[in-house]
């Protein structure tokens, strides 16, 4: 399997630190400076991971080397909002306004390897505070498979889509890889890793 | 003369700068990759936001600086590595405490050190208030504006949480260790709104005063 890509952003990121030290991916994630994504030829990696912290507007003018490395078989992981349009298929962005604690329930569409045996409540809060997880909503292409939905299930917070021969996981909130903790969400990490680099197909 | 913003590019950058909130506040965002100094031309008050990334910010360093010698106010926000490249500042990690408002009897360390400077008609001190990251020594001279006691843990002599630095350069830097682009932005705690709905009208005030 081909080394993933984590595209840095001038700072040191603590969570990203967890996810390349984590002992599945030592070795496994190379660290490259967003800005140098251009003089990068992506088909030495299998998966691009796009911080909530990165530069979207950059990223955005290189949406069309994006969108190659997904139809040649890449995967993108990509957390927070999206305010710029460097990902192909989702087409809107709807932060939550004037939300209730009911509005940041993490409900669970279907049951997917990376959030086995996570425990919805357990995205929902942390040390009993709400909205950490995700506290806005996506509209994913059709045909995406929706994994959780943020209070209600018109409202997609988690999806997974093909484009091409290669797959996006969309994660609309803080990013996947600071859920590295003692309770059930800490399985993430290890299963995200391992769907990242098992690249079976997007189900 | 106007105020202006440098934009990161980021999700929670474009949400408080091109918002329908606070955007007609701005004259002019800069995004910062193509920052240059034809951007500055008639701008008063610039503010450097919270996260932007700061290998951008240290390669146009001398652009900041020659702003501020020029007389202009500086605004530069938190988590911006701001000691790596704009002069007097010195800065020191505390680890966050993003849960001091859940402890028993919890009361915010942040004092109020200047309750008469101006910016507090605009900005209530209690809108200033929200988890911090590391603390600022100000240059000799300089105003501090907020504080915070030493670390109960020993890993830090205190120091303030936002200053005003009139004696550095010719003009004025108003530098804070606050985050309210990120937190605003990412439409997740209300104090950093808060804190922008008193901030952003002063700025203004100040660049077109």
């Amino acid at each position: 399997m081909k080394p993933a890509l984590a595209l840095s952003c001038g700072f040191p990121d603590g969570a990203m630190a967890n996810l390349t030290s984590h002992p599945d991916a030592v070795g496994r994630i190379t660290a490259r400076d967003t800005y140098d994504l251009p003089a990068l030829d992506l088909n030495a990696f299998g998966s691009l991971l796009v911080s909530m912290h990165i530069d979207q507007r950059f990223l955005a003018s290189r949406a069309e080397q994006i969108a190659g490395f997904l139809h040649d078989g890449g995967t993108v992981i990509a957390n927070g909002h999206l305010a710029y349009p460097f990902l192909p298929g989702i087409t809107g962005f709807h932060p939550l306004e004037n939300y209730g604690l009911g509005d940041l329930a993490v409900l669970r569409l279907i049951d997917h390897p990376i959030w086995a045996g996570v425990s919805e409540n357990e995205l929902t809060f942390r040390r009993g505070v709400a909205g950490f997880y995700g506290r806005a909503w996506h509209e994913p292409p059709q045909g995406a498979t929706i994994v959780h939905a943020l209070g209600n299930p018109d409202r997609p917070l988690d999806f997974i889509y093909r484009i091409g021969k290669g797959r996006v996981l969309f994660h609309g909130g803080n990013d996947l890889w600071q859920y590295g903790g003692a309770d059930s969400a800490g399985r993430i990490l290890p299963q995200l890793l391992n769907w990242m680099f098992s690249g079976e197909s997007a189900s | 003369m106007s105020l202006a913003v440098l934009d990161g590019g980021t999700y929670f950058h474009h949400a408080a700068i091109y918002g329908a909130r606070y955007r007609d506040l701005f004259d002019r965002a800069i995004y910062a990759p193509e920052f240059a100094p034809e951007h500055l031309k008639g701008v008063k008050l610039l503010i450097v936001p919270d996260r932007i990334n700061p290998d951008l910010l240290r390669a146009r360093r001398q652009i900041l600086i020659d702003f501020a010698e020029r007389g202009g106010t500086l605004v530069v926000l938190g988590e911006n590595q701001a000691d790596t490249w704009l002069p007097g500042v010195k800065w020191t990690f505390r680890p966050t405490n993003f849960w001091w408002w859940l402890e028993k009897d919890a009361r915010p360390e942040q004092r109020l050190v200047a309750p008469n400077h101006e910016l507090f008609r605009a900005v209530p001190f209690a809108d200033t208030i929200w988890h911090f990251h590391g603390v600022l020594k100000p240059p000799p001279h300089a105003q501090t504006l907020i504080d915070v006691p030493p670390d109960r843990e020993g890993r830090d002599a205190g120091g303030a949480l936002l200053y005003d630095d009139r004696v550095t350069t010719a003009g004025r830097l108003i530098v804070s260790t606050l985050d309210p682009f990120y937190h605003h932005g990412s439409n997740f705690m209300p104090a950093t709104t808060k804190f922008l709905d008193g901030f952003l009208p002063w700025a203004r005030r100040l660049a077109t005063a």
